[in-house]
C-alpha cells in the first residue's frame, strides 16, 4: 500500500488526504475511476464470452458465461468462425495496406516537414500556410468530389466528360495510400519535431556531401524516432479501423480489407452472432497488438500532439 | 559577400532550390489531389448537372434547390444540431474529469490508464459493430440481457425514435472519451504543483483548487475542444450507417449520412455535391471561429 505522505500536491494534497474528508473524496474518486473502467471494459468482455457461446445458447439463454468454457470447444469455436468469415486474405491485403500507408506517410508527409522545418526556400511558407489551413478544412465536402477524381484521375487525361478514356483508381489501393498521405496534420507534426534538431547536423551532413534526401534518411528520421513511430502507428491502425474508404472504393471482393469486409458481412445470413463476434475479434487483434508493441510511443505520442493544442 | 560572388552562386542556388520543391512535391501533389482539389470543385461541381458521376452542363443553383426544398432537408439539419446538443450534455464533461481524477490517484494509476485507454485501442469499425450488437433490441444484446438480470423486460433501444440519437452519442462518447481524456491528462500533468502549494496556503480548499487553479490552467484546451467537437459531430456519417441506417424512419439521419446516401446510394450526385457545400460552408464559419480562438488562447499563454 503506497503512503498518502508520498503524494505530488495536486487536487488533494498530504494534509487533505490526513483528514476524513480528503480520504472520503479520495476513495470516491477511485470508486467512480472503476465504474468508468467497468464501463470501457464490460462490452470488451461481453464480446469475447458472446463469441465462445453456442447460435443456441446465443437465443435461448440470457446467461452471460457460455455453458462450454473447454479449451478444445474455444478451439473448435474460433475454426468454425474463421472457416466461415474467410478473412484471411483480407486480413493479407489490410497488411500491405496499412504498410502501404506507414511508407507514404513517413516519405511524403515526413519530407514535407523536413522541407517546412530546414530547407525554407522561396515559396515553401506559402505551402506551410496552405498545409495549417487544410488541418481544418471540413472532410465532408470531399467525400463525393474525391470519389469523382477517382474515377478520372486528374493529371492523366483531362477530366473532361471522356470516361472511356479516363484512368479510373477504382478498385485499387492507390486511393487508400493518397488519402492516407494527405495528412497535414502529419506533416506538422513532422515540422515540429525537425524543429528541435539543430541546424549544425545538418550543415555537417552537407560538409560530408550529403544530399537533401540523403540527410534526411540518414539523420532527420532516426534523430525525430519518436514522432516517426507515432506517425506509423497511426497509419497502420487506420487500415485496421476504417471501413468506409475500402468500402466505396473497392468493389473486388478478393481486394477488400478486413474492416470492409467485416462490415458488409453484417447483413449475411449463415453468419450467426457467436460467429460475427469472433469476426469483431480477429479483426480487433492487429490493433491490440500493434498497441502491446508500441505502447511506449502511443502514450508519448498524445503529449506530442498536444503540445500545439 | 561581393557581387561577383553572388552571382556565381545563383545557379547554385537555384539548383538548390529546386532540389527541396523536388522534395516538397509529393505532399503538395497529395494534398491538391486528396484534399484542395475535391474541396474546390465540389463547390464548382456543386452548379453543375451531374449525369453518373460527370458534370455536364452549367444550372446554376437547381442543385441547391432540390436540397433545400427536399422535405427530409430540415428534419436532417436539426438531427445534426440533436447530435452535435446530444454530444455536449453527454460528451463533454466526463474526459476533464475523469483526467483530473486519474491524476490524483496513487494506487494503480497504470493499470486504470490501460483499462480506461481500451476503447481507444479497439479499431473503429469493430467498436461500432460491437455497439450495434450491444443496442440490440432482442434479448440478444447486452444491455437487454443486463436487464433480463434485472428481471426487466427487453427494451428496442436504438428503435425509440425519441432516444436514437442519444444512445448514438453515448456510442460515439465511448468509443471518444479515451483520446480526449488523454489530452486533457497530459495537459494536467503539467500544472506546476506550486500553483497548488500557493493556493494551498492562501487557505483554498481542494474544490477551490479546482475552480481556481486547476480549471484556468486547461481553459484554453477546454475552449479549443467546443469547437473542434462541434466541427467533428456536425460531419457524423459512420455512426448512422452502421448502428441505425437513418432510422427509424429517418430519426438518426444526419446531413452527413444523407449526403453519403446522395452520393452513392440513390445517385443524386449534384445533390450530394450541394449539401457537400452548404454543410462547407456553416462549417467553415466554426473554423474561423476556432483559429480566431486558436490565436487568443496561444496569445494568453
Amino acid at each position: 500500500m503506497k503512503r498518502f505522505s508520498e503524494k505530488q500536491p495536486t487536487l488533494l494534497n498530504q494534509a487533505d488526504l490526513k483528514t476524513f474528508k480528503g480520504k472520503l473524496m479520495y476513495w470516491i474518486m477511485f470508486a467512480i475511476l472503476i465504474c468508468v473502467c467497468i464501463t470501457t471494459f464490460f462490452p470488451a468482455v461481453w464480446m469475447v464470452l458472446t463469441a465462445f457461446k453456442t447460435p443456441q445458447e446465443m437465443y435461448s439463454s440470457a446467461k452471460l458465461l457460455p455453458s462450454d468454457f473447454s479449451i478444445s470447444s474455444a478451439i473448435e469455436q474460433i475454426k468454425t468462425a474463421w472457416n466461415t468469415l474467410k478473412l484471411g486474405q483480407s486480413m493479407i491485403n489490410t497488411l500491405v495496406v496499412s504498410l502501404g500507408n506507414v511508407l507514404v506517410n513517413i516519405f511524403i508527409c515526413g519530407l514535407a516537414g523536413f522541407v517546412l522545418s530546414k530547407k525554407k526556400v522561396t515559396g515553401t511558407k506559402l505551402i506551410f500556410v496552405l498545409v495549417i489551413w487544410t488541418m481544418m478544412m471540413p472532410g465532408i465536402i470531399r467525400t463525393v468530389p474525391a470519389y469523382m477524381s477517382y474515377l478520372s484521375f486528374p493529371f492523366v487525361v483531362d477530366d473532361k466528360l471522356n470516361t472511356a478514356t479516363n484512368i479510373n483508381i477504382l478498385d485499387t489501393y492507390l486511393p487508400i495510400w493518397l488519402g492516407s498521405a494527405a495528412n497535414s496534420f502529419n506533416i506538422v507534426l513532422f515540422k515540429n519535431s525537425f524543429d528541435q534538431i539543430s541546424d549544425s547536423i545538418i550543415e555537417a551532413a552537407a560538409l560530408d556531401g550529403c544530399n537533401n534526401f540523403k540527410t534526411f534518411l540518414k539523420i532527420m528520421l532516426p534523430m525525430a524516432l519518436p514522432v516517426v513511430a507515432f506517425v506509423s502507428i497511426g497509419a497502420l491502425s487506420v487500415a485496421w479501423a476504417d471501413y468506409f474508404t475500402p468500402y466505396i472504393v473497392l468493389k473486388d471482393a478478393a481486394k477488400m480489407t478486413t474492416p470492409a469486409r467485416i462490415f458488409m458481412l453484417k447483413g449475411e445470413k449463415n453468419v450467426t452472432i457467436n460467429v460475427y463476434m469472433m469476426g469483431l475479434i480477429f479483426a480487433s487483434v492487429p490493433s491490440l497488438i500493434i498497441f502491446c508493441m508500441f505502447q511506449r510511443y502511443i502514450i508519448g505520442g498524445i503529449s506530442i500532439g498536444g503540445v500545439k493544442g | 559577400m561581393n557581387k561577383k560572388d553572388k552571382k556565381r552562386n545563383k545557379p547554385r542556388r537555384f539548383r538548390e532550390t529546386l532540389s527541396v520543391w523536388l522534395l516538397l512535391l509529393p505532399a503538395v501533389i497529395v494534398l491538391y489531389l486528396m484534399i484542395w482539389r475535391p474541396s474546390v470543385m465540389g463547390i464548382v461541381w456543386s452548379f453543375f448537372k451531374m449525369n453518373g458521376y460527370t458534370p455536364t452542363k452549367f444550372v446554376g443553383f437547381q442543385n441547391y434547390i432540390r436540397v433545400v426544398t427536399n422535405t427530409e432537408f430540415w428534419p436532417v439539419m436539426f438531427n445534426t444540431l440533436k447530435y452535435v446538443f446530444w454530444s455536449f450534455v453527454v460528451g463533454f464533461v466526463p474526459p476533464v474529469i475523469i483526467a483530473f481524477m486519474l491524476n490524483e490517484m496513487m494506487h494503480a494509476r497504470r493499470t486504470l490508464r490501460v483499462i480506461i485507454y481500451l476503447p481507444a485501442i479497439l479499431p473503429g469499425i469493430t467498436i461500432l459493430l460491437l455497439w450495434y450488437f450491444i443496442y440490440a433490441p432482442d434479448s440478444t444484446g447486452m444491455l437487454n440481457m443486463l436487464l433480463a438480470k434485472l428481471g426487466m423486460d427487453p427494451y428496442i433501444w436504438l428503435n425509440d425514435a425519441r432516444f436514437t440519437i442519444l444512445f448514438i452519442i453515448i456510442q460515439m462518447t465511448w468509443a471518444g472519451f479515451p483520446g480526449t481524456m488523454f489530452l486533457y491528462y497530459t495537459t494536467i500533468q503539467g500544472i506546476s504543483s506550486d500553483l497548488y502549494e500557493a493556493a494551498t496556503i492562501d487557505g483554498a480548499g481542494p474544490i477551490r483548487r479546482f475552480w481556481n487553479v486547476a480549471l484556468p490552467q486547461i481553459s484554453g484546451l477546454l475552449l479549443l475542444n467546443v469547437v473542434r467537437q462541434m466541427i467533428g459531430v456536425f460531419q457524423v456519417m459512420q455512426e448512422p450507417m452502421v448502428l441505425t441506417g437513418g432510422g427509424p424512419n429517418g430519426a438518426s439521419n444526419s446531413v452527413g449520412y444523407q449526403l453519403y446516401q446522395y452520393g452513392f446510394v440513390q445517385g443524386r450526385v449534384g445533390q450530394a455535391l450541394a449539401l457537400g457545400t452548404i454543410v462547407f460552408v456553416i462549417l467553415i464559419i466554426a473554423t474561423l471561429f476556432y483559429f480566431k480562438l486558436n490565436k487568443k488562447v496561444e496569445d494568453n499563454l
